[in-house]
Formats: structure tokens, sequence, C-alpha cells
């Protein structure tokens, strides 16, 4: 019996609306309801960085979401994935190029998965939560190598800080 | 013999039976709702996954009380099922509980301090019962022993039954369910005083919960003496009471659950320890 194959079991997911309409959101609270019902996968939506696996991200990033993303992004302990969940995360969509939007989440935190759609379907979410937790599962086997072999620690995407973030934000009208 | 063994048996599987409880409580949480529900096995795969994520702590005091807490819960738990004495295994409790208080309080996050100031509300709340509660089995049986208690023909419930509705009342603001669960309030602030633990260190606040169950379900059992039929059907009773009263009542505020506790589940357990002390 391999007891370390029974980890990717617990997802627990954190979401988090960088500024987008609700839609994609309400579908997300939709797949907890009876008719999905994640739970039976073993999925918690905690609402707590520090204990989550899954960051679920909604809506497009504005400027002053953004540095709030980071921050969060920061605070979850690796493993960690990263889903953009709908069309304003994944690339901006309608938002695009708005005065008050910076666009898709990509730009500032490594993005995993991509969920397409607006707003995404809760079948859509759960498949794409459950292609994040083969990814999950292939973070976790690097990094315990990492450790064992006593190699340089994995280092996720670019090490992002929330202060390269904020010192570009500048008056819209000056 | 036979009364040593089965208390240190229980005393050593009581995380495992905890998250057996837990796990089987969530499903029959789900059922309630019309849902699946995770397996029963769902808190043990939790706590695999939370021994592989990354070490992070705030400072190394929060994660030593956070892990100490733990200990002295089952400390607690040790010395309530040898049959110990009944007041100091609730200042044991005690003491577990303000440790964890005392870890919400040395970070600097609000929701953390939030919920310490919670937490400490909730065992204003309903520390006073579980003392009247003692008292009133020192009437009794002239002892704080548990071990009369668990020993004892003449089941405490039918000397009690005031006493059993007070414990009934106050046990929803111990394990935190709803309505009485301010102190920890998910939708809220996040878990209040276990928001800032993280991975191996919440593991031990997550595992000490399972042993809170233990323990709970453990005072209730004590009212029923050593009749352990009647045991069992009072654990089944508390079990469901319970998780129906988690399932169809919403939140309140820490006014009107200290209103509520301290006014009628106090007041009950003072009149049957009144009640007691007369006959």
């Amino acid at each position: 019996m391999n007891l370390a194959s029974y980890r990717k079991k617990s997802p627990w997911i954190l979401h988090y609306n960088a500024g987008g309409c609700n839609g994609c959101d309400i579908e997300i609270l939709a797949c907890l309801a009876p008719k999905y019902d994640i739970e039976r996968f073993g999925m918690i939506n905690t609402g707590n960085p520090k204990q989550s696996d899954i960051l679920l991200v909604t809506g497009p990033v504005t400027k002053r979401s953004r540095e709030r993303l980071v921050e969060i992004y920061a605070q979850m302990p690796e493993p960690k994935v990263v889903i953009s969940c709908g069309a304003c995360a994944s690339t901006g969509g309608v938002f695009r190029g708005m005065y008050n939007c910076e666009g898709g989440v990509d730009q500032f935190i490594p993005v995993d998965v991509y969920v397409c759609g607006c707003g995404t379907r809760p079948e859509q979410i759960i498949d794409g939560v459950v292609q994040a937790l083969a990814i999950l599962e292939k973070k976790t086997k690097e990094l315990e190598e990492s450790v064992k072999l006593k190699r340089e620690a994995v280092k996720e995407g670019h090490q992002l800080n929330r202060r390269h973030i904020a010192d570009e934000i500048k008056p819209v009208l000056s | 013999m036979n009364d040593v063994l089965i208390p240190v048996i229980l005393i050593l599987l009581a995380p495992l039976l905890g998250g057996l409880l837990y796990g089987f409580e969530r499903i029959v949480k789900a059922r309630m709702q019309r849902r699946i529900g995770p397996p029963l096995l769902q808190p043990f795969y939790d706590f695999l996954k939370l021994a592989g994520k990354r070490r992070m702590m705030v400072h190394s005091a929060h994660a030593f009380l956070g892990i100490m807490h733990f200990v002295s819960l089952w400390f607690a738990l040790a010395v309530l099922l040898l049959g110990g004495d009944l007041i100091l295994v609730i200042f044991l409790h005690l003491l577990s509980t303000s440790l964890l208080i005392l870890a919400g309080y040395s970070t600097r996050s609000i929701f953390s301090h939030l919920g310490a100031n919670r937490a400490a509300i909730s065992v204003l709340a309903y520390e006073p019962v579980l003392i009247i509660l003692a008292v009133s089995i020192f009437m009794l049986n002239g002892t704080f022993d548990t071990a009369a208690v668990f020993t004892s023909s003449e089941p405490l419930l039918y000397k009690m039954p005031l006493a059993f509705i007070a414990l009934l009342l106050v046990l929803p603001i111990k394990l935190k369910k709803s309505p009485f669960d301010v102190a920890e309030a998910h939708q809220e602030i996040t878990g209040g005083v276990e928001l800032e633990f993280s991975g191996l260190f919440y593991e031990a606040v997550y595992t000490a919960k399972w042993l809170d169950y233990v323990f709970c379900y453990t005072l209730v059992f004590l009212f029923a003496g050593s009749n352990i039929l009647l045991g069992a059907g009072l654990l089944v009773f508390t079990f469901l009471y319970l998780n129906a009263l988690d399932n169809s009542t919403a939140r309140v505020s820490y006014k009107q659950m200290l209103r509520f506790s301290l006014g009628v589940a106090f007041s009950l357990a003072f009149i049957n320890l009144l009640i007691n002390s007369l006959t």
C-alpha cells in the first residue's frame, strides 16, 4: 500500500475573484451544491491561502487586485497549482484593454490550467481541477526528489514579490 | 486488569477513532443535504496531504503552541478515560484551549486575533456549565473521580436529566458547530485561530479537532454509567442531534450565544445542582 498515492484525494481549493462579474464565481459555488458535489472528491473551498493547494482565479486582474493576487499566491505553501477560470482570467476577456484592467492572470503569476468559457460551466471547472490534480502530483514528486537528492530547490516560475508589482501603479489622469 | 486495558487502548486509538468519527460525520452531513459526500477516510487523506506540504510557520512559538494544544488535549482525554478527577479534566481541557487562543494572539493577523477573542468568549460560555456539571456529580457521588461514574450501576442520566440537557446545549459551542460556531466561522473569519497554521503544524490543530470529538462524546457517555447499551444510545442520539442542528441553523452572534448559554444552559445546570443537593 502506497500511502503517498492517497495525497491527491484531498485538494483544498482557494477561490479568488480578481475583479470579474461574479458569473464564474456562481458556477464555482454550483460545483459545491448537491448536483455536482465536488466534496465527494475531497475538495473543500477553504478560503485560507496557508492551507490550500489549488488557487482558482476568476475575473480579469484589475490594477488594485494584482497586489493581493500575488500576495495570496506567495502565501500558499508549495506544491501549489493555479487555475485561471473563465475567459477574463485567462486573457482579459471583454475587459481587455480597459483603463482599469491589466489583462490575464498569467501576466503576474504562473498559471497551470486555463479553463475557457464565459462563464465557465461547472463540468468544465471540475475537468480543469482534475487536470490540475495531475500537475499537483507531478510537482509534489519534483519537490520530494529535490529534497531527497539534495538538489537545488525547485523554483516555481519566477519568484514574485509584492513590491515588484506595487511600484508600477501610476495615476491614470495626470 | 480489564478496567485499565480498555481505557489505554481507547486513549492510544483516540486520534484514529476521532478521524473516523469526523469522516462519518461529513458523510452524514452531506446526506442530510442530499449530497453524496466525501469518502469515510477523507480526514486521513487530508492528513497525508498536509504532511507533504512545505513547512511554513509564522514564528516558532506559534507552531509550538499549536502542537502543545494537541498534546495537552490528548493528556486531558487520557485523564478522563483513566478515571481521573473531573475538575482536573475540565481544567486540562481549558489549558489546551487557552494554548490555542494564545497562539491566535501571537500572530499579527487580525482574523487570528478576532478568532482568539471569540474562542475566549466561547470558553466563557461553556466552561461554567461544565464546572456546575462536575459539582453536581460530586454532590451525587461524593467524589470527583470519573472512575466512580464509569462503574456506577445507576446511570447519571436518571439522576440529573437537566444537566444532560444543559450539556447538549453547550456541546455545539465546544465543538464549534452551528449555530454557535462564531469562534471558527469559516465563511466569516476563515477559521479564526487556526488561520495562520499551515502544513505539518496545521495537522496538529486539525487532529486536535478529532480528539475534541472523542472528548465530548466521552463526556456524553459519562451519563450512562456502566450501562453500555444506554451509552451507545446516548452517543447516537447526540451525534444525530449535533448534525441536524449544525445543518439546520444559521450562525448567531457571540452576544446571543453568551446570553443563551449563560441564561438557559447555565440556569438549567444550576437548578439541577440545587435539586441534587436538596435531595
